[in-house]
């Protein structure tokens, strides 16, 4: 053994000292805090901010002893990082919003669904067994939305019902830079897509980059917002035209009734936000316990009121008290036929491209 | 005589204005707690005026846990940070080993040039790869090197305006390190130190980035529930619970200020 | 002692900081995947990095901080002067002053900025209630209410180390300059700045670095226009997922920085010693 080597021995040798240390340290720190064994009464929901009305949640304390614990996401980027990484670990329930449920199956991050302890058949047929969860292995409807469009009429010119009507109108000069897209690369892109008949769910890379260029056309042109944050800009007339859900828009038009909502065709999304269990849920009787009291009709009906997003009962529209404002604008409009929307399903090929054109769609407006 | 008085209220009046461009979006956001939104949302309409958006967060658990987490998360964090960053910018002027000391500020330069994002995915990714549970103490570490680095070059400043002399002097009538340390350096840094000390409790309390990377299951604060709700609208009881928690502050800052004076009045 | 005040701060910071960073350069060179990386050594990461947004991106970041910084610096630095210098028994209350709204929620803040910012909203009212405006005024969604709100966020960061060393410099240096005739202005920049020298380039550096990163301003009242550099990250850590390209820019923000930083430490002897 030469001199070198011994040198580079010792300087290994120091280096797995260091290591072991930090992770004696590091692990110390992790038991003290999270690592404790849990309490039977306990569930840990990861989820959107705000998505249970408090109501329920309190109800369900009462009955069953269990006081949901709540931890919120901004995005299903962040859950989906999350649930990939170390600080993933420990949620009994996550609401992903459909198109990644296949994602997260094919991963392995989340588990199958108990059908003999939970009972489906009061929900909605058209929101189950669909492309995206296939018998509902994984995943059980919360609540749904739709892509469409909050509009000022005047502003505009006329109604729109078509994307190529969205496309044209931010082009008029009082709409440049009065206008707000989605936060979300592929709801951008679908825009494009759908306008020119695709299929937002291609493999065709090519496809998905064509749609890419024309909106990064657009939006040199027409200077659009990102942020899909709050609807004060809508309401006072900062934003005259803006990709929103049917939620937003209800909100928008009872607070400014001359503004209107429309889901462009021929085709737009239909998303489903959805109840999944992560792979390794430390409290699965608390789970189905939670979920079997969520899918009663009482709390569906409360839900509903307290999101403005429709759950997923089947019959919910009849069953609604009556004095709701705008109770159509729940369910998306009157006319809304949800068989001639699209779900996207997240394909780990296609994401990036997706994710690249949003960042260059930000860097050209 | 007279210019020094226009100098001096010419600089106050620069500071009154200061005070209230501060000030400004905190008294809005106090008044919006009272405010009652539209269907469970704020909005920037005043729709009406409402003390339920109180209620509304006390009963919400995940609201409170979330503002008491952080709350003892920052408690740590500041202690440590006032700690750890008093001694490391102390030792960045004063350690004897010119080696020594250029360590120690290359690693505080670093650290301020270092992207609180990268920092939250290296620790996640560190740990993860170690198998290290994520816990209340794993995120209260995870804050620490960004609030040392703001204490230690708070308190580096100070000691490069700190007489070295005073030091040699003690040093020179045979006073240990300890007694030197004790009697003439930390009075002299006090202020300094507990200015870093305040500054890291609210980095800590009020930080997004790291601690949405790192909250777990039984471990969120405040501001990620509240980043989490900013795209769908932000419900009113937020605003109630930040209010809340600044009204203790105010509290415990009144009550800490008047505990002061009394001791240094006797 | 002395040896104690060194090594536990740089031990915890080893554990805490150093050995995570070095697993981030590791993670660079690696090849990357959705929400995974296989590791092994590849420059595509750094060529991909290299591309022409990116950089143009890190152009953009770095002069919006550095003028905002500047900005900063320059409008805390008569605020840190008062309350050190004339401010008398008021001084402590007034610090705690200028502290106390960081005892409230940024993001909150931020949000008030909105409603503060937005057409028909007080700034709006009172620019037309004066007769200086007559179109509605509507920043939200400009470059100008990014750097409103980030000089709002960092303002207080920046008076703190300036009043730690303003209200160092002893009255007597100052009166001394004043026998000898210098007026104000001239006592300011010719005895105390350079005395206060290390405290005005902590203040510097405390603001413009971390805006380089800034996340929430942009896109809060920014409408998320135009790309930042806290942004671009974001991405490629959170959306894309992809680890080894995120690691990629970091390395190479951190690098570039750290030789910006350099050059102006040397440039201007900021933070050595103040000359007695």
């Amino acid at each position: 053994m030469t001199l070198h080597d011994l040198r580079l021995s010792r300087r290994n040798l120091l280096g797995a000292a260091g290591a072991l240390s930090a992770t004696a340290f590091l692990a110390a720190c992790g038991g003290a805090g999270g690592g404790s064994a849990a309490a039977a009464s306990q569930l840990d929901i990861y989820s959107w901010a705000d998505y249970f009305a408090q109501d329920n949640l309190t109800a369900f304390t009462t009955a069953s002893g269990i006081t949901p614990k709540i931890t919120t996401y901004d995005s299903n980027d962040t859950l989906s990082a999350k649930l990939n990484s170390a600080a993933g670990t420990g949620f009994d329930l996550v609401v992903p919003t459909s198109g990644w449920i296949t994602e997260y199956a094919s991963r392995d991050l989340v588990q199958k669904i108990d059908h003999s302890r939970l009972n489906l058949s009061t929900l909605d047929p058209s929101l189950l067994d669909r492309a995206y969860d296939p018998h509902n292995q994984y995943s059980v409807p919360k609540d749904w939305g739709l892509q469409g469009v909050i509009y000022d009429p005047r502003a505009v010119g006329g109604d729109i019902t078509t994307w190529q009507n969205f496309l044209d109108a931010g082009e008029r000069p009082g709409v440049q830079g009065k206008i707000r897209l989605s936060g979300s690369g592929w709801e951008n892109v679908g825009v494009a897509l759908w306008a020119d008949g695709k299929d937002w769910n291609t493999t065709d890379q090519s496809v998905i980059r064509a749609g890419g260029d024309r909106m990064k056309d657009w939006v040199t042109r027409t200077k659009p917002q990102f942020t899909s944050s709050n609807v004060d800009p809508i309401v006072n007339g900062s934003i005259v035209l803006a990709i929103h859900d049917q939620a937003g828009a209800r909100r928008a038009i009872e607070q400014n009734p001359a503004l209107r909502w429309s889901v462009p065709g021929p085709t737009s999304q239909l998303w489903v936000d959805s109840y999944a269990i992560p792979k390794d849920a430390p409290h699965l009787d608390a789970v189905y316990s939670f979920l079997n009291y969520e899918l009663t009709e009482k709390a569906q009906i409360t839900d509903t009121r307290f999101l403005g997003y429709p759950t997923a009962l089947a019959g919910l529209r009849g069953k609604l008290p009556p004095g709701i404002d705008n109770v159509d604008l729940i369910f998306g409009g009157a006319g809304v036929d949800l068989s001639k929307l699209t779900t996207f399903v997240v394909n780990p090929d296609t994401i990036p491209v997706y994710q690249e054109i949003q960042t260059e769609l930000h860097a050209l407006s | 005589m007279t210019r020094l008085r226009s100098t001096r209220a010419a600089l106050g009046v620069v500071c009154a204005l200061g005070l209230a461009v501060l000030y400004l979006p905190l008294l809005l956001s106090v008044l919006y707690s009272f405010n009652q939104g539209i269907d469970g949302r704020q909005t920037a309409r005043l729709t009406g005026w409402s003390l339920r958006a109180y209620a509304d967060a006390w009963q919400d658990d995940s609201l409170r846990s979330a503002a008491l987490t952080g709350l003892q998360v920052a408690l740590v964090v500041a202690a440590v940070s006032g700690l750890l960053g008093s001694a490391w910018g102390y030792a960045m002027v004063r350690h004897a080993s010119a080696r020594v000391r250029r360590a120690l500020a290359g690693l505080g330069y670093l650290l301020v040039i270092m992207p609180e994002v990268v920092l939250a995915v290296s620790l996640l990714q560190f740990a993860g790869r170690l198998g290290v549970p994520l816990g209340f103490l794993t995120l209260a570490a995870a804050h620490t090197p960004m609030t040392m680095v703001v204490v230690a070059l708070i308190v580096r400043a100070r000691v490069l305006t700190l007489d070295r002399r005073l030091e040699d002097a003690g040093r020179d009538l045979g006073a240990s390190e300890l007694r030197i340390l004790g009697d003439i350096v930390v009075p002299a840094l006090l202020p300094a130190v507990l200015t870093g000390t305040v500054l890291a409790f609210t980095f800590s309390f009020d930080d997004v980035v790291i601690s949405a990377f790192l909250t777990t299951p039984s471990v969120s604060t405040l501001p990620v529930y509240l980043y989490s709700s900013l795209n769908y609208g932000t419900a009113p009881a937020v605003y109630a619970a930040t209010t809340a928690v600044l009204a203790l502050t105010i509290v415990v800052l009144g009550i800490a200020g008047l505990l002061h004076r009394a001791t240094t009045v006797t | 002692m002395p040896h104690l005040l060194a090594a536990a701060p740089g031990l915890w910071l080893t554990a805490v900081f150093v050995a995570p960073l070095l697993l981030t350069v590791a993670l660079s060179f690696a090849h990357p995947g959705f929400g995974d990386v296989t590791f092994g050594f590849t420059l595509d990461n750094y060529r991909t990095a290299l591309g022409g947004l990116y950089a143009q991106t890190f152009v953009q970041t770095v002069v919006l901080a550095v003028g905002c910084g500047a900005l900063s610096v320059l409008l805390a630095m008569p605020i840190a002067y008062f309350i050190a210098r004339h401010a008398g028994r008021f001084a402590g209350a007034l610090l705690a002053a200028i502290l106390l709204p960081y005892f409230s929620s940024f993001l909150i803040r931020v949000l008030s900025w909105q409603v503060i910012l937005a057409s028909g909203g007080p700034v709006d009212s009172v620019l037309h209630a004066l007769g200086l405006l007559h179109a509605p005024l509507d920043l939200i969604g400009t470059r100008a209410a990014v750097v409103i709100g980030i000089v709002y966020g960092y303002l207080p960061i920046a008076v703190l180390p300036q009043y730690v060393v303003f209200s160092r410099i002893p009255r007597s240096t100052t009166d001394a300059a004043a026998d000898l005739g210098a007026g104000a202005w001239r006592r300011f920049t010719s005895v105390v700045l350079p005395l206060a020298r290390p405290g005005v380039a902590t203040a510097a550096l405390l603001t413009a670095v971390p805006m380089l990163g800034e996340l929430v301003v942009p896109q809060l009242l920014g409408g998320g226009r135009g790309l930042l550099l806290g942004q671009l990250l974001q991405t490629q850590y959170v959306q894309s997922q992809n680890y080894a390209l995120g690691s990629a820019i970091a390395v190479l923000i951190l690098v570039a920085v750290g030789v910006l930083v350099a050059l102006l430490l040397r440039l201007t002897r900021g933070f050595d010693e103040a000359p007695r």
